[in-house]
């Protein structure tokens, strides 16, 4: 260990570098700009086309729902709430990685988000707009949902009642938007200036110069967007553990079997980075590849992650096995009735055992370290924990509902086209993002890693 | 206004490592030379000082502006459900401490959020598209790999004596920069 010359030579734990070869900021900048530079290629064009068309199926799917109403939906008493708020949790839960890669890891000051974080963060974004489409449009006009939703002074002298979670979730959801939004742009602006100042052509100069506002690295400004930069982190942090919280109320609040209970807010905040850094994996390990940052993320940084993601996947297990507990410790026989009966033989009973499956059986080959260098695997395995995490919010949400206290008002639940076309669509518009962002926008946060390099190389 | 127009000029000098930034920075200020700045692709330690950089700004806007949103908050809930329109649903208090707690820590962050962000813009007056620096084509590379000197001159200094100055502090390559006329 001792003769180890590599970047991380600093930390005598960690083995392998953060930042792989030999560099200078010349050739960082250069190899973290080459994929925006170079002109899209074949792949590139294929994947956008499928994405852009699963995309269109998502605008008709939305023309559809608000000419004939939301009544296209599969939800219907009892089960009044579906793939909505499944979609809508499942969104918004995979946007927490980014937030905690950009924020809590920088305050924890962990070397290796640096490569990770403006993917990350740029994933944030896109999840929660898919996300805020799901409450916007079962409203069913959601051209005037800012009157349902935001506290203004209407003609009735009505205003929004803050004791419901659901008005909290307004709160949290917008908030939690905008400060990712500030937060991934204020870091990019650096990255766009040098994009400026290395783009070949006179339009690129002009664009990217815009959107860069004049940034000229200056002494004094740098003094303060430090500053700036790490309390929008230090707000992020609470901000990120406090909107799923927030969302685990709009259940934890009722007194519906399955749903009232306390676990809820940090069992659903360890669920959302769960699924987050799964999400992350997903598109991190085909992006590497094909983008050319090897270099700079490494073998470390997937097997951090995949850290990140057994821990979270243990944490969320434990929130099973505490549910499980608590539904027979309170002796309540309808809480019993729902986690020991209906959960795992009642008609939804394969999503439940897909839940287990993908949850809690398949984490657990990250334990081996071999598995964690295993890049087909990790994949698989990170695409597996979005489908259970996805069956997760099913499971709650439908069997909760479809089986309440009085027989009489029992009843079923399926998804119509529209559910599932609308699902699929919100699908094709992340992907469409992404590959826009990956486009035209570097994907590794270059001012960090340059003060990476810069950092490792005064250590030596 | 009818005023002449006044170019503004700056010695920009350009150095090799940052450690030789920092030194340059440092005695060109023991020299007794102001309005000096630096221009670098990443924050670099120590700048700050050798600037003389003793207090920043963006702290204080963003707890003024946190506190801003927890009065606002919490006076908006009180006002809208407990003064303006109590609703009585199941005889709970029309003024719930703890049902108004969430959303006066939302709008903390936010209000804190948004004040960070454009409180900087305005501290350091960005957006600036043009700076008089960015005639030296060289300037380029402030934001690639470049780490440079920038003194905005008076309007009676002379040009070659603060380049002489700064050569002797260490800088590798200087250029006189004159706002041109538009």
């Amino acid at each position: 260990m001792a003769g180890n010359a590599t970047a991380s030579a600093h930390d005598p734990i960690e083995t392998r570098p953060l930042i792989e070869g030999t560099h200078t900021d010349r050739t960082i900048n250069d190899s973290l700009l080459n994929h925006v530079w170079r002109g899209a290629g074949k792949g590139w064009w294929l994947c956008f086309t499928v994405a852009l068309g699963m995309l269109g199926l998502l605008v008709i799917t939305i023309g559809y729902v608000l000419v004939k109403g939301i009544g296209v939906w599969g939800n219907n008493i009892p089960v009044g709430w579906a793939f909505d708020i499944i979609n809508f949790v499942w969104w918004i839960g995979i946007g927490h990685a980014g937030t905690l890669i950009s924020a809590i890891l920088l305050l924890f000051q962990q070397k290796w988000r640096t490569s990770i974080n403006r993917f990350a963060e740029a994933m944030t974004l896109f999840a929660v707009m898919c996300a805020l489409l799901f409450p916007l449009i079962h409203t069913g006009r959601p051209w005037l949902a800012a009157y349902w939703l935001l506290p203004y002074p209407s003609v009735q002298g009505i205003w929004p009642q803050f004791k419901s979670p659901l008005v909290w979730d307004v709160f949290a959801v917008s908030t939690y938007f905008t400060i990712s939004l500030l937060f991934w742009y204020l870091g990019l602006i650096p990255d766009l200036a040098a994009m400026r100042d290395s783009a070949k052509s006179k339009v690129k100069r002009v664009v990217y110069g815009m959107f860069a506002m004049g940034w000229r690295g200056s002494g004094r400004h740098w003094a303060e967007y430090k500053w700036a930069y790490l309390l929008l982190a230090g707000l992020s942090t609470p901000l990120v553990l406090s909107v799923h919280s927030v969302v685990s109320f709009d259940f934890a609040t009722s007194l519906l079997p399955g749903w009232h209970t306390t676990i809820f807010p940090p069992y659903f905040v360890a669920g959302a980075i769960f699924s987050g850094f799964a999400m992350v994996l997903t598109w991190m390990i085909p992006a590497r590849h094909f983008l050319g940052l090897k270099h700079v993320v490494t073998m470390r940084h997937i097997e951090n992650m995949c850290k990140v993601m057994l821990a979270t996947g243990m944490m969320v297990s434990f929130g099973y096995l505490m549910e499980h507990f608590v539904a027979w410790y309170s002796g309540d026989p309808y809480e019993f009735s729902v986690f020991f009966k209906v959960r795992q033989t009642g008609p939804f009973a394969g999503v439940y055992w897909l839940m287990m499956f993908c949850n809690i059986l398949v984490p657990q080959v990250l334990w081996w370290k071999s598995a964690r260098n295993n890049l087909v695997l990790i994949w698989f395995v990170a695409l597996l924990v979005n489908v259970g995490m996805w069956c997760e919010r099913f499971v709650i949400i439908v069997t909760s509902l479809h089986r309440d206290f009085t027989p009489a008002s029992w009843g079923s639940y399926a998804p119509t086209w529209v559910d599932i076309c609308l699902f699929t669509g919100t699908i094709g518009f992340f992907s469409t993002a992404m590959l826009l962002f990956l486009k035209f926008i570097p994907a590794v946060a270059l001012t960090e890693v340059k003060e990476l390099r810069h950092e490792i190389e005064e250590a030596h | 206004m009818d005023e002449a127009f006044v170019p503004r000029r700056f010695v920009v000098a350009e150095f090799r490592t940052t450690s030789a930034l920092l030194e340059g920075t440092r005695k060109m200020r023991e020299k007794g030379h102001t309005r000096i700045d630096t221009h670098t692709p990443y924050p670099v330690h120590g700048l700050e000082e050798a600037l003389g950089i003793t207090r920043v700004w963006v702290p204080k806007i963003v707890f003024c502006a946190g506190l801003a949103g927890i009065v606002a908050a919490y006076s908006m809930m009180v006002f809208m459900n407990a003064i303006d329109f109590p609703i009585n649903v199941a005889n709970r208090p029309a003024h719930s401490a703890p049902a108004f707690i969430p959303i006066t820590f939302e709008m903390m962050v936010l209000f804190g959020g948004i004040a960070a962000f454009v409180g900087l813009m305005a501290l350091i007056r960005l957006p600036e598209p043009y700076f008089p620096t960015f005639e030296w084509a060289n300037f380029e590379k402030a934001s690639i790999d470049g780490f440079f000197l920038s003194i905005e001159l008076a309007k009676d200094a002379d040009a070659a004596d603060v380049s002489n100055d700064v050569r002797i502090v260490g800088a590798s390559d200087v250029q006189v920069i004159v706002e041109p006329e538009r």
